[in-house]
């Protein structure tokens, strides 16, 4: 090369990164919150949820102290009761769970070579959700106010026995960060799948993908049953719906149904991600690719589905029949061996490379030895009959202990280790690390390990405080010393990561000689992320691709530009990833974090039950949504493709199951179904227990009204469907008239829907048979006027020239909405109408 | 707070128990469910020791891999197709036979525990926040209600009908057996049998509110001779007073409309709220396993029952005169 | 660098592919698992109450079990013929069509086994327990 040529090629290089830079890097000022880049939201999200690790902990060592001695009163039983609740609710919703969300919502992209997530704007949109939702509940706290009916919140304990907001902070501040976590699923499984890099085939995917992928699609069919749950419960705690009441037909059984439906798979949720980091950080301390890595597919997918048979292992002593018992207690067993098939790759790992400590690996030593003896425990609590005497009792406390410890924060200690500089460009002592690992290994077992005998000791959870000489005194104290060596742990943890080192050199680049993509980056990290996007051939490209990083830095790979100004990461197919489109995706906007203050304001009011107020901020939020959606989706670009390097040209706009939008649609839409198919349980669950449900005869809603709003409704689908094929054979009069019929046909379903409980004069106070057909029916109304907002808006899309026939991700994204809103309305008409014909 | 200055004190007395924690620990205690006096508790402790002595193994043997790996050897690159059988052999056969057998013993010990025929005795237990309400069938049909208290003949099959007329709760005697729920509008069934008399403690174990920690009882595995000469003698009337003192208690106990939500059958209290008082002297405990009974207790808990019991429905009697107040805690702790 | 998926010259001739066949045995051990669950309640509920006998269930399950696990080894035996594709040297972590074509099989297979196992388990109890009691 000459050096006319090199200099060339200097010159263009700084042009791209001064493009890159400028259109990357986050707004100055007070602008700077507004950021939308994964990189600044992931940093956020985990700042803050430490946050509210830091608060449980605290109240993690009140309840110690008071449990220190017999007969303690440093906290009332009242205060005590509140406490203990919001440990175990924050743990759960605002650490264990968002943790999961913040990590990789900081590193997927980086993972993948990405420049960012696909839908930016809707992370930050979560996490403002989530910032909002777990300062309301934790600030409840302080005035006393707090919920106090255990982070499980069994009615009629929470429904009937317990006066105050408490449990309408709980059931509204949480569902509302329930939400932000179907948010972060949508937006990470469709970024595992769309955004790897070309050549990343679905068998090169780095583990942490997988998991993640897999913990996405729990969290659709996990979350929601909760949030049906939720809607339940704030309907009987508001209007008296009495779906938990038994003097009413209720029954507080559904409730732990769908909690724990929930409440099982979460701890999976909370487990695989940090199960995950440990798959990332032994190949790297191994100095080789992972053994097994099909077996650790096998273990993620197959925990994944299993995790859903064993929900009511937490109702073991309920009084079911044996026999359900008896399978949910096989399910449980039939778990423990994937969870340990990944513990024996990671040991094989390690035999087969040459093993280099590290405090990363140390922190995975001590996650194993905690993790093995929780599983072991809980292959012990999944044998029912020693169920029935561990169940609730401090055995239960020792077990989920070591399992979430051992299981989440240790390898998210590990994490932390591993990644800090990755993310802050420096690195941890490795000397305090140790000390760090050894007070918190040390002062974790000697809490913890005692309460397995004080459980079987005979104490109860759940207790604020227990009698003196019946052999619960000097285990307990052992305990709380523990729990504060524990916390002392923690606090050097802390310290190590927040204090300032202005004069600590920079890490050197990939200083774990790790081998995959994320150890890419420049110390410091560059905002763009990937200089440009590189040909992935191996599952460890750093290892396995010679002079990856010198052609990734000197742009030789694709998109090493940003030539229009415009943010842009790379879309590939779901198996083989080859590239198929450039997204482009929005830059800095308040707009998110409006919607999340409307959102937040919408869940706060109701809980003070000012529902004017509550409703004015919902149709707040609603308007910012619609504004944002108008302006910033489905934009026209202003060529049909683009050269991103290397000689391919990929499109700017694809639309349909193409489109990352219909993915991200498809995903939320299956949440959205196992919600509504979570009430349609409540209906056949109040069947089972109870004779006369539905009552013979029914006193409504009757078969008329129900199958007229499902004809309608169906022919609402058909013209919304006709409307969309006309739209892309750009006949635009047949696609005005089609989409203005369906929209008076879904009106009229709409109406025929709630004519069969209103006419029929079913009260839903009275009893809990009306209750549950009109939560059926207040849930497909609700869908469909979201369905009638969504026709009206691609009416309003084509006539402002939005939306045309080639690019119309608008219209089929409503179509596939209407798919599923069709269903919806269908099962809807077949349960309320059909199912007391034949009952 | 003063609590927790006794530490101090505490420390000297159990310092060497704290050091030799946890051989010296122990499993006894009269809520221990290590310490079986039943059958169901008996069998589960069986298990539990056996699965424990298991889980230890494996957990060593993992353990050992881990370091021999990371530490002793950690310079050899063993051979991946090695490898590969330890994912195999450890990672899938051992589990599944291992697990297998463990799933289908527990399977029998379970189809055992819920066999509810053959039972000579029962009693309805049901829990409401935060006490016992404990009725007994007679053979005649009739039934005997008391409070806090269960009493059971040894080596008797006793049935238990379970219920709740308002929140969850749980029905635990670990010496005995399992663990049962309370579920308002539900009745569900356990079964006990005990082995060996004794006293024993219960507790609720279903989080119930505020004093779920205060909702205990007392167990009482009796002889069979023994035992029905106290159900004999719980089915009598109360015993009237035998002196002025309590006499005088049984007027205030009257006059201030304590008979509005307690029994003292014989006398014209006959409330339904509380708890039966017909034999509360003659109780092990007041309060649900909160205070021990005798004169003073009763007096400590009518005057000042919030103190002892946060939220407790019983409103406290504390402006009682002083001698009201003795005169009726004497009557009441002789009601034997 | 090179353009991607250009020397891709041992592509398998299946012409299908797709990630949903993973889910596909896990899925058939969730649908055994829920339909012998609700059997099971809704028999101990409406069909012989608290106090019933198991008899008529099981061989409604042993027939549902049956059914499931064939589904699973023919799904098991799928991945397998997909994971054998090539010769016995192949591998599934190269970038190739035909490593992604056998490490699919290979984990579909897996993922089979597990489900096998799993079901297998949920119907030992169909087996000891004989009442809804």
């Amino acid at each position: 090369m000459t050096d006319s040529v090199q200099d060339n090629r200097a010159e263009i290089t700084a042009g791209q990164e001064a493009r890159l830079t400028r259109i990357w890097n986050s707004p100055p000022g007070w602008r700077y919150w507004s950021a939308v880049n994964n990189t600044e939201v992931g940093r956020w999200y985990t700042v803050v949820t430490f946050a509210f690790f830091l608060f449980a902990v605290v109240l993690a060592l009140l309840m110690r102290t008071q449990l220190a001695v017999p007969e303690n009163d440093f906290l009332s039983a009242q205060t005590y009761n509140q406490v203990m609740t919001m440990h175990g609710s924050v743990m759960m919703f605002l650490f264990a769970v968002p943790i999961f969300e913040a990590f990789s919502i900081l590193i997927l992209p980086q993972m993948l070579g990405a420049r960012d997530l696909p839908f930016p704007r809707l992370s930050a949109y979560g996490f403002w959700c989530f910032l909002i939702g777990g300062v309301f509940v934790c600030g409840s706290l302080f005035f006393g106010v707090a919920p106090a009916g255990g982070w499980f919140m069994y009615p009629p304990l929470t429904t009937a026995y317990q006066d105050g907001l408490g449990s309408d902070i709980w059931l509204l501040g949480l569902s509302f960060i329930e939400i932000a976590s179907i948010a972060a699923a949508v937006e990470l499984i469709v970024g595992v799948l769309k955004t790897r890099p070309p050549g990343m085939r679905i068998n090169l995917m780095p583990l942490y993908a997988w998991y993640i992928l897999v913990v996405g699609g729990m969290i659709l069919f996990a979350f929601p049953p909760l949030i049906a749950g939720d809607l339940l419960f704030e309907l009987e705690r508001a209007f008296d719906w009495p779906f938990f009441d038994s003097t009413r037909g209720g029954d507080p059984l559904l409730w732990q149904h769908l909690f724990w439906i929930f409440g099982h798979p979460e701890v999976y949720i909370i487990f695989l991600p940090a199960i995950a980091l440990v798959a990332m950080i032994v190949p790297t301390a191994a100095q080789r690719p992972i053994v097994g890595y099909g077996w650790i597919v096998l273990a993620a997918v197959g925990t994944g589905f299993l995790s859903f048979g064993l929900w009511v292992h937490h109702m073991f002593t309920t009084g079911m029949p044996a026999i359900s018992l008896a399978f949910f207690s096989a399910a449980s067993e039939a778990v423990a061996i994937p969870t340990g098939v990944q513990i024996f790759c990671f040991l094989a790992t390690i035999l087969a490379g040459r093993f280099a400590p590290s405090v990363p690996m140390l922190f995975v030593s001590g996650a194993l030895a905690i993790f093995i003896l929780g599983g072991l425990t809980g292959v012990m609590v999944a044998i029912a009959p020693f169920d029935f005497q561990a169940h609730d009792s401090y055995f239960i406390v020792a077990h989920l202990h070591y399992v979430l410890i051992g299981g989440m924060l240790f390898p998210v200690a590990a994490g932390i280790y591993y990644f800090y500089p990755m993310v802050v460009g420096k690195q941890l002592s490795e000397r305090l690390g140790r000390i760090v690992f050894w007070v918190m290994f040390i002062g974790f077992n000697i809490a913890f390990l005692p309460m397995h005998f004080t459980g079987l000791l005979g104490m109860p959870r759940r207790v604020y405080t227990y009698a003196a000489g019946i052999g619960f005194d000097t285990l307990n104290l052992v305990s709380s010393i523990g729990a504060f060596i524990f916390a002392s742990g923690l606090a050097l943890l802390f310290y190590d990561t927040l204090r300032p080192r202005r004069n600590q050199p920079y890490s050197p680049r990939n200083p774990w000689n790790a081998g995959t993509l994320e150890w890419l980056g420049e110390m410091p990290a560059k905002s763009w992320g990937v200089r440009s996007i590189p040909l992935i051939k191996s599952r460890y490209p750093l290892w396995d691709q010679p002079n990856l990083m010198r052609d990734v830095d000197e742009g030789r790979c694709y998109l090493p530009d940003a030539e229009e100004g415009k943010r842009e990461t790379l879309i590939t197919s779901t198996i083989d990833a080859r590239p198929a489109q450039c997204l482009r995706v929005p830059n800095s906007t308040f707009k998110s974090f409006w919607a999340a203050v409307f959102t937040g304001g919408l869940f706060i009011f109701a809980t003070y039950a000012w529902y004017t107020v509550a409703l004015i901020s919902a149709a707040l939020a609603f308007v910012t949504i619609l504004i944002w959606l108008w302006t910033d989706t489905a934009v026209i670009p202003e060529k049909p493709n683009k050269d991103i390097g290397l000689g391919v040209s990929v499109p700017l706009y694809a639309s349909g199951s193409a489109s990352v939008g219909w993915w991200a649609m498809f995903i939320t839409m299956v949440a959205d179904m196992t919600a509504f198919a979570s009430l349609v349980f409540g209906y056949f669950f109040f069947w089972t227990v109870h004779t006369d449900f539905p009552p013979n005869p029914a006193p409504g809603p009757g078969l008329f009204w129900p199958v007229l709003s499902a004809a309608l409704v169906l022919a609402a689908w058909g013209l919304t469907l006709l409307a969309r094929r006309y739209n892309r054979q750009d006949r635009a009069h047949g696609f005005y008239l089609a989409l203005t019929l369906a929209i008076l046909f879904t009106l009229g379903g709409t109406l025929a829907l709630l004519a069969g409980p209103y006419l029929s004069d079913l009260e839903p106070t009275s009893n809990v048979y009306p209750a549950t057909v009109w939560v059926l029916v207040v849930w497909g109304t609700l869908h469909l006027a979201l369905g009638l907002v969504m026709q009206v808006y691609c009416l309003a899309r084509r006539l402002a020239g939005r939306m045309t026939a080639e690019h119309d991700i608008d219209m089929q994204n409503v179509g596939l909405y209407w798919h599923f809103l069709a269903i919806t309305v269908a099962v809807t008409a077949a349960v309320i109408g059909g199912f007391p014909e034949v009952a | 707070m003063t609590r927790l200055l006794q530490l101090r004190a505490m420390w000297r007395s159990s310092r060497p128990a704290i050091l030799l924690f946890p051989l010296l620990s122990g499993c006894n205690g009269p809520q221990s469910a290590l310490q079986p006096a039943g059958i169901e508790a008996e069998r589960v402790a069986a298990l539990f020791w056996w699965m424990t002595g298991g889980g230890i193994l494996i957990w060593l043997v993992v353990m050992g891999l881990f370091i021999y790996a990371t530490h002793i050897r950690r310079h050899k690159e063993h051979s991946v197709r090695r490898t590969r059988w330890l994912i195999l052999g450890g990672g899938i056969i051992f589990p599944t036979v291992v697990l297998a057998a463990l799933l289908v013993y527990g399977l029998i010990l379970m189809a055992q525990l819920r066999d509810f025929s053959g039972t000579t005795l029962k009693i309805a237990v049901s829990g409401e926040q935060w006490w016992w309400r404990v009725r007994y069938a007679r053979e005649d049909g009739s039934m005997v209600e008391l409070a806090n208290e269960i009493r059971l003949p040894v080596g008797e099959r006793v049935a238990f009908e379970l219920s709740s007329p308002d929140v969850i709760h749980a029905f635990w005697i670990p010496s005995l057996g399992g663990k049962v729920d309370m579920i308002p509008g539900r009745t569900t069934q356990m079964i006990l049998e005990p082995t060996k008399p004794g006293t024993y403690l219960g507790a609720c174990a279903e989080y119930c509110g505020s004093a779920h920690a205060l909702m205990k009882f007392d167990v009482v595995v009796m002889e069979k001779a023994a035992f029905a000469e106290w159900l004999e003698r719980q089915a009598a009337p109360a015993k009237p007073p035998q002196d002025a003192t309590a006499q005088q208690g049984l007027q205030a106990f009257l006059a201030n409309g304590c008979g509005a939500c307690h029994s003292v059958r014989g006398t014209e209290a006959r409330g339904q709220v509380g708890p039966d008082l017909t034999h509360a002297g003659s109780r092990l405990s007041l309060g649900a396993g909160t205070l021990p009974t005798n004169a003073e207790t009763f007096s400590r808990w009518i005057g000042h029952t919030d103190q002892l019991k946060p939220d407790v429905r019983m409103p406290a009697f504390g402006m009682l005169p002083a001698d009201q107040l003795a005169a009726m805690a004497r009557y009441l702790s002789e009601l034997e | 660098m090179t353009k991607p998926h250009e020397h891709d010259d041992r592509a398998p001739a299946a012409r299908w592919h797709s990630l949903w066949l993973l889910t596909v045995g896990p899925t058939i051990w969730a649908l055994h698992f829920l339909i012998a669950y609700c059997t099971a309640a809704v028999w101990c509920a409406k069909v012989v109450g608290r106090d019933g006998s198991l008899d008529g269930l099981r061989s409604i399950i042993g027939i549902l079990t049956l059914v499931a696990l064939a589904g699973i080894v023919l799904t098991g035996w799928f991945g397998y013929r997909q994971h054998s594709f090539g010769d016995d040297s192949s591998t599934h972590s190269e970038a190739s069509s035909g490593d992604r074509h056998r490490f699919l099989g290979f984990s579909t297979l897996l993922l089979c086994g597990l489900s096998f196992v799993a079901t297998a388990y949920v119907a030992l109890s169909v087996v000891f327990i004989g009442t809804c009691q």
